[in-house]
């Protein structure tokens, strides 16, 4: 059902393509018609034949087992090597370059077929191409292949055990070989092997947050509560952890029928989408492709024109769109992005498709999973009220923020009570770990306060010694609090001492008295009232908040040796003193609210989508400046105006909070809607599917969306988002497997540094590829000068080959390293209809400005050498007859001398030569103009980059070392060439400099003008 | 961006790109409006005119630059080419084939010397090249001294190739198994082929397939020699009328009357060696005649 045939390369029709979108949405619909949590047990035994004491047989286990195969998830159909390989030969440029090949074989053919057996330009030059598409492919598989191991290197690899029923005895096995009816117990700490209904359950609680995005642990029990099953207590999901308690349960579901299993089925059916560097790059292939067809066509007809034969008009055709191809232009690009990928890696971002470096750039907003990437994922004390003060607690990861005041009275009992009604303990052996990340045994929120008071007052261990415990009553949901009894830490003190926490409501009801200032006071209205306004606001924050109280029992009513029945409850619940609340929240990672308002400044909406509660989402949403301050929803609005919601106009609402259950209902144009009018959103209570349905709604309104997540329900939306970021030490194999760049340190300020990175690369690249085409002029006008004026040919094949391929690549590449002309993180993205990559202007300034400059130079090299060896420029013309005729030994310059053939072709190899320097010279001064596009040179610092000025120095050592190293001449038809045609094309270099100069100062003069508009690339 | 990424049919296409021919609602044609078009050619008139003007000025200076008595350079002429005559080519080297029996065939060989020997006729030679220079030196001129602002030129006239002049034996020979040919060595300017006086460059014929098939070789004028007298060339400038000394060759077919032959131009200056270039210095070819 959720095949998808690979998904990625099928490039059916719209119509199939949006008949499998709605198979596959029919199918996760579904996924959701589970009643094995409805119906009786009676009924759930005889449907999977198994009995909820004794478990299941243990031969018919063999026979589901054999049926159903084993419980595992199948590894997502990898990608096969071969086609990976092939993938990376078959980019936009690459096919321009086959294409390329393949003419410049069928030319060779035809040349070979007239007879001309001399003739192997054309052959080598459609082995170069061959051999540059070959080993650019091998070099970004190879990048592939790195950034798949470091990510493979996260898989977890232990097998998993279980311990399960059958035929009435208990057996551990693997977790692989459990079927559907097989009756397992689960404890604390275990992961759960399949999907199960629970039969019984003590105080178990599960951390569902891996597949909703809550943080908050889940409780379990056997009661049907919903008959939503992602939302009812008695199914716990394969692959979610138990955190504390016991139950069993039998297995409704196995491997890839699981919940887990199908959403990442599901994610392997959505297919990728094409980076936006592909686009572009196409895009510009479809101007190249262009530009080379109407010059070829034009030349043709020229050729037919002056009188060449139909075949040679051909062959001249196919040259010039070859040589319209930028041969080296692909080894620049995929240069680039490794590049950007390395210094990305090094900030803790691993890309596994190098063209998804510059998707950040181009992202325009952040689809953000909440828990895990924008917060800690730990709970943490966030706020304290007592003293009828609202204080604040440092939340910070690595306690570096404020602390409050911490010298009441009131405080001390407060700790005193967190300290000892606590049954969680850190695991041993944890001295030299921060607090804040050790390992703790218990539930979520006696972590938190663990943590706490082990950070305020010190030492809990010792401190929980000093006051012996004799009697504890656990929490539990029917009583909704804990309490402890305790010796004074004081032994002539002989009063024991009773702590309480829970439901805040539930300690009030119990309380008489409440700890002001290290004072009793009644508990009267005035401070019941502060109670609540304090609870309100605490709750309202979508913090978890938990009351606190104490007593010290009447030392002759409960003299030592008291024996405390916590389950009778045979001693003082009532009239106790309330210490003050305590409320919890996972907080926002430290780096976050800074990474969010980087982001708005660089014209990034970031949303946030989770499948956590609205009003904890709304809380995180705001503290991390996703709501900014000042921005209401329409609730906010109906309340602060006490009018009702339906009569607020929508508009005047900057923020909105949907949660899942109205996502259900609206239409895709309502969803369209509400994401164009608000611009701070907070998706929650959202399903996988209705994650991916957001994503596609960004997308449908033009934006470019990245999804950040880490847990298996969001790998459909990493997948089917521009980009998904996975988060590499808590996110899950789903995840990764789906997201295209992996964020090592879950940080989610790293996504900035990639956005940055991103932009900048895009830019780069710009500038290379203006660097690269400009070139490609003066190595076509000589050919075409050739054809037309029949001068002996002035550049010859090898020697672009060379240009192309050797001495241009470097300073092309160390474009990349160029630094950012503008601030630009305070840009917006742009706009992918708009500012592409390659633009009319770019090319047309660099092909028949620059390029023609360029080709000036080059001609007035050529004709110096030749005019200087003997050979006017007028004779030259039409010259190329006799000139090239191999049976003329005693042809004449213009002062009489005669030469012979091989002199004549060393000549020409002359000419290559000084064209070719001509080029060099030219590319040098074009290299330093394409640092900058609007700013003047100056200004962006002329030596600043350090590796441009090494590219330089570079290209000008391989130029000496290709005219002046003995044997050049017969290999590759360089000639040793005098030095002052080293400096004919200077003048050019100095024109193309100044010209370009000139234009940058207009550009930048006058903004929005004719010369902007039409010189600005 | 999935409106960006839908496949748009080729109507769609079609429809695109002739809104892109000619917008209506903004008066654009190929994306421009007519003025801008008008503004952007201008331009690109003005850029092209001011850079072929820079071209011109450069070719210009170039010119203004040059010696038009010699090049500034001979990098690529340091040793004379020679090339042997009548120059029929075969698949890659000359090929000397005829049949004594066919007129047609020699025919061609004979012609093919005498359109060679044009300029070398008495008249011709009497008529521009009168100077009497001294045979067995150097004849260097430093002066402009002849008519003109020229130089003086040696002449070197048909008759001096004796039996292979084509005056008494119009054939070259070639109606017998007795064939002319001629060795012409390129002329470059201001080349002393030797280093001293003494010897002369002279032209030594060798046999390198088919030794048994050629009785003797005959040379003219006597020994093969090139007189020094034609040394140095002057340039076209300054002397109009030069003609390159010839050396005729007569072989005596025998046998089968075939034969690969290379014919060198020896002298102490004269490269031969390079394997790059086959006429430096000596010429390869196949003589072959038929009954």
């Amino acid at each position: 059902m959720f095949e998808m045939g690979g998904g990625v390369e099928v490039k059916g029709g719209k119509k199939t393509k949006k008949e499998k979108k709605k198979e596959r949405l029919e199918g996760v619909k579904k996924e959701m018609d589970i009643d094995d949590h409805e119906i009786p047990i009676e009924d759930l035994e005889q449907r999977y034949n198994t009995n909820v004491t004794t478990g299941m047989t243990s031969t018919f286990a063999r026979q589901v087992l054999e049926r159903d195969g084993p419980n595992e998830l199948k590894p997502p159909k990898g990608t096969p090597e071969y086609v990976k390989f092939a993938r990376q030969l078959a980019g936009g440029l690459q096919c321009l370059m086959w294409v390329a090949a393949a003419i410049c074989f069928i030319a060779f053919g035809i040349e070979l077929a007239r007879g001309n057996f001399t003739c192997f330009d054309n052959l080598y030059l459609a082995i170069t191409l061959i051999a540059v598409v070959v080993v650019t492919g091998c070099f970004g598989y190879y990048q592939e292949f790195k950034s798949t191991n470091i990510i493979a290197s996260f898989k977890n690899l232990v097998p998993q055990q279980a311990l399960v029923i059958r035929d009435g005895r208990k057996d551990t096995i693997s977790a692989k070989e459990l079927v559907v009816g097989d009756l397992v117990e689960v404890k604390g700490g275990d992961r759960i092997p399949a999907d199960i209904r629970i039969i019984t359950a003590q105080s178990c609680k599960v951390d569902n947050s891996s597949l909703t995005g809550e943080s908050e642990p889940q409780t379990r029990s056997p009661e049907c509560t919903h008959e939503n099953p992602m939302e009812t207590k008695n199914i716990a999901f394969f692959s979610t952890t138990v955190l504390e308690g016991v139950a069993t349960g039998v297995i409704i579901n196995t491997g890839d029928r699981t919940i887990i299993g199908r959403i990442a089925t599901l994610a392997s059916g959505v297919g990728n989408e094409k980076t936006p560097i592909a686009i572009e790059i196409e895009h510009f292939v479809d101007i190249i492709a262009g530009l080379a067809i109407f010059f070829g066509f034009t030349f043709f007809v020229v050729a037919l024109f002056i009188g060449y034969s139909f075949l040679e008009a051909m062959i001249y055709f196919m040259a010039i769109v070859v040589a319209y191809v930028p041969e080296g232009l692909l080894a620049t690009v995929t240069v680039c992005l490794s590049l950007t990928a390395k210094r990305l890696a090094r900030k803790n971002c691993v890309v596994k498709n190098l063209e998804a470096v510059e998707t950040l750039g181009s992202t325009s907003v952040i689809c953000s999973d909440k828990t895990g990437t924008l917060t800690q994922n730990r709970m943490t004390v966030a706020h304290l009220w007592f003293d009828n003060h609202v204080h604040s607690a440092d939340t910070t990861e690595d306690q570096s923020g404020q602390s409050f005041d911490q010298s009441s009275e009131t405080w001390r009992s407060l700790a005193r009570v967190a300290g000892l009604c606590n049954r969680a303990i850190f695991r041993p052996d944890q001295e030299g770990i921060p607090i804040p990340r050790r390992t703790v045994v218990g539930d979520a929120s006696e972590t938190a306060l663990l943590k706490f008071t082990e950070l305020t007052i010190g030492n809990i261990e010792q401190y929980r010694n000093r006051f012996k415990k004799v009697a504890e009553l656990p929490f539990n949901s029917t009583n909704k609090f804990a309490l402890s009894i305790h010796e004074l830490e004081d032994p002539l003190d002989l009063r024991y001492l009773l702590v309480m926490k829970g439901a805040p409501e539930r300690i009030l009801e119990r309380c008489s008295t409440i700890l002001i200032k290290g004072q009793e006071l009644p508990l009267d209205e005035q401070w019941t009232e502060a109670f609540q306004t304090a609870y309100m606001d605490l709750g309202g924050l979508g913090e978890r908040v938990l009351g606190f109280c104490n007593i010290y029992l009447n030392e002759k009513e409960f003299p030592r040796g008291f024996s405390f029945d916590p389950d009778e409850l045979n001693f003082t619940t009532s009239n106790l003193c309330f210490c003050g609340l305590v409320s919890m929240i996972d907080p926002p990672r430290a780096t976050v609210p800074d990474a969010v308002m980087k982001c708005r400044t660089a014209g990034i909406r970031v949303v946030m989508v989770t499948g956590d509660h609205p009003i904890t989402a709304k809380a995180i949403a705001a503290n991390v400046g996703i709501i900014s301050e000042g921005s209401e929803t329409v609730e906010d609005i109906a309340i602060r105006k006490r009018i009702p919601v339906e009569r607020v106009n929508p508009r005047e609402a900057r923020a909105c909070v949907i949660n899942g259950g109205q996502l259900k209902d609206m239409s895709s144009d309502e969803l369209d809607d509400a994401l164009r009018n608000h611009p701070e959103m907070v998706f929650a209570r959202t399903s996988p599917q209705q994650k991916l349905i957001i994503v596609e709604s960004c997308q449908r309104l033009g934006s470019i969306v990245a999804v950040t997540g880490d847990g298996v329900n969001d790998s459909p939306a990493l997948k089917k988002a521009d980009i998904g970021i996975a988060m590499g030490i808590a996110g899950s194999d789903a995840a990764k497997n789906a997201a295209d760049m992996i964020l090592l340190d879950d940080n989610f300020a790293s996504i900035v540094t990639g956005v940055e990175q991103g932009r900048l690369i895009f830019d780069n690249l710009k500038k290379s590829i203006a660097y690269t085409l400009t070139k490609n002029i003066p190595e076509l006008t000589p050919y075409l000068i050739y054809i037309t004026c029949s001068i002996p040919l002035p550049l010859g094949c090898i020697t672009i080959l060379f240009i192309e391929l050797a001495t241009d690549i470097y300073p092309s590449v160390s474009l990349a390293y160029e630094k950012a002309e503008s601030d630009i993180m305070n840009l917006k993205p742009r706009n992918p209809r708009r500012d592409r990559l390659v633009n009319e202007s770019l090319a047309v300034y660099s092909y028949f400005q620059i390029g023609a400059i360029q080709s000036f130079a080059g001609f007035t090299d050529y004709f110096t050498a030749m005019a200087q060896e003997g050979w006017f420029p007028l004779l030259c013309i039409g010259l190329r007859g006799n000139w090239e005729d191999t049976h003329l030994q005693d042809m004449q310059d213009s002062y009489g001398q005669e030469w012979s053939f091989s002199q004549r072709l060393y000549q020409q190899y002359t000419c290559y030569t000084v064209f070719f320097v001509s080029i060099e010279i030219c590319q040098i001064s074009d290299v330093l103009i394409r640092k900058t596009r609007r700013l003047s040179v100056f200004t962006q610092g002329f030596f600043r980059n350090k590796v441009l000025m090494s590219a330089i120095v570079f290209q000008i050592l391989l130029g000496n070392l290709l005219c002046y190293c003995p044997g050049m001449p017969n290999i590759f038809n360089f000639m040793p060439i005098r030095g002052q045609w080293w400096a004919v094309p200077i003048p050019y270099g100095i024109l193309i400099f100044v010209y370009d100069e000139i234009r940058k100062l207009g550009v930048r003069r006058a903004p929005g003008s004719w010369w902007d508009q039409e010189l600005y690339y | 961006m999935a409106t960006l990424k839908q496949k748009r049919t080729c109507g769609q296409r079609c429809e695109d790109f002739g809104h892109f021919v000619w917008n209506s609602e903004e008066g654009k044609f190929m994306g421009r409006t007519p003025e801008k078009w008008v503004y952007i050619s201008l331009y690109y008139v003005a850029f092209y005119v001011v850079m072929t003007g820079l071209f011109s000025l450069a070719i210009w200076v170039l010119m203004y630059t040059l010696c038009p008595y010699a090049p500034d350079y001979q990098d690529r002429l340091s040793s004379p080419g020679v090339m042997v005559w009548p120059d029929i080519y075969g698949e890659e080297m000359v090929e000397i084939n005829y049949n004594t029996s066919c007129q047609k065939s020699w025919m061609k060989m004979s012609n093919n010397l005498h359109d060679f020997l044009i300029p070398y006729n008495e008249t011709n030679q009497a008529h521009c090249n009168n100077h009497n220079c001294t045979k067995g030196k150097y004849f260097i001129q430093k002066t402009y001294s002849a008519p003109n602002k020229t130089k003086w030129v040696c002449p070197f006239t048909q008759s001096m190739l004796g039996p292979c002049s084509g005056l008494e034996d119009p054939t070259f020979g070639y109606n017998c198994s007795m064939p002319c040919i001629i060795i012409k060595m390129n002329r470059i300017i201001s080349y002393l082929p030797t280093n001293d006086t003494k010897t002369p460059p002279y032209v030594n014929c060798t046999i390198t397939e088919g030794h048994e098939n050629i009785a003797h070789i005959e040379y003219f004028p006597e020994g093969g020699k090139y007189d020094l007298s034609y040394f140095p060339y002057y340039g076209r400038k300054a002397q109009p009328t030069y003609v390159n000394p010839l050396v005729a060759v007569r072989f005596h077919l025998i046998g089968k009357k075939s034969a690969k032959l290379q014919c060198r131009v020896v002298s102490e200056k004269i490269e031969y060696q390079n394997i790059h270039d086959p006429y430096e210095g000596k010429v390869d070819f196949y003589l072959k005649a038929m009954k």
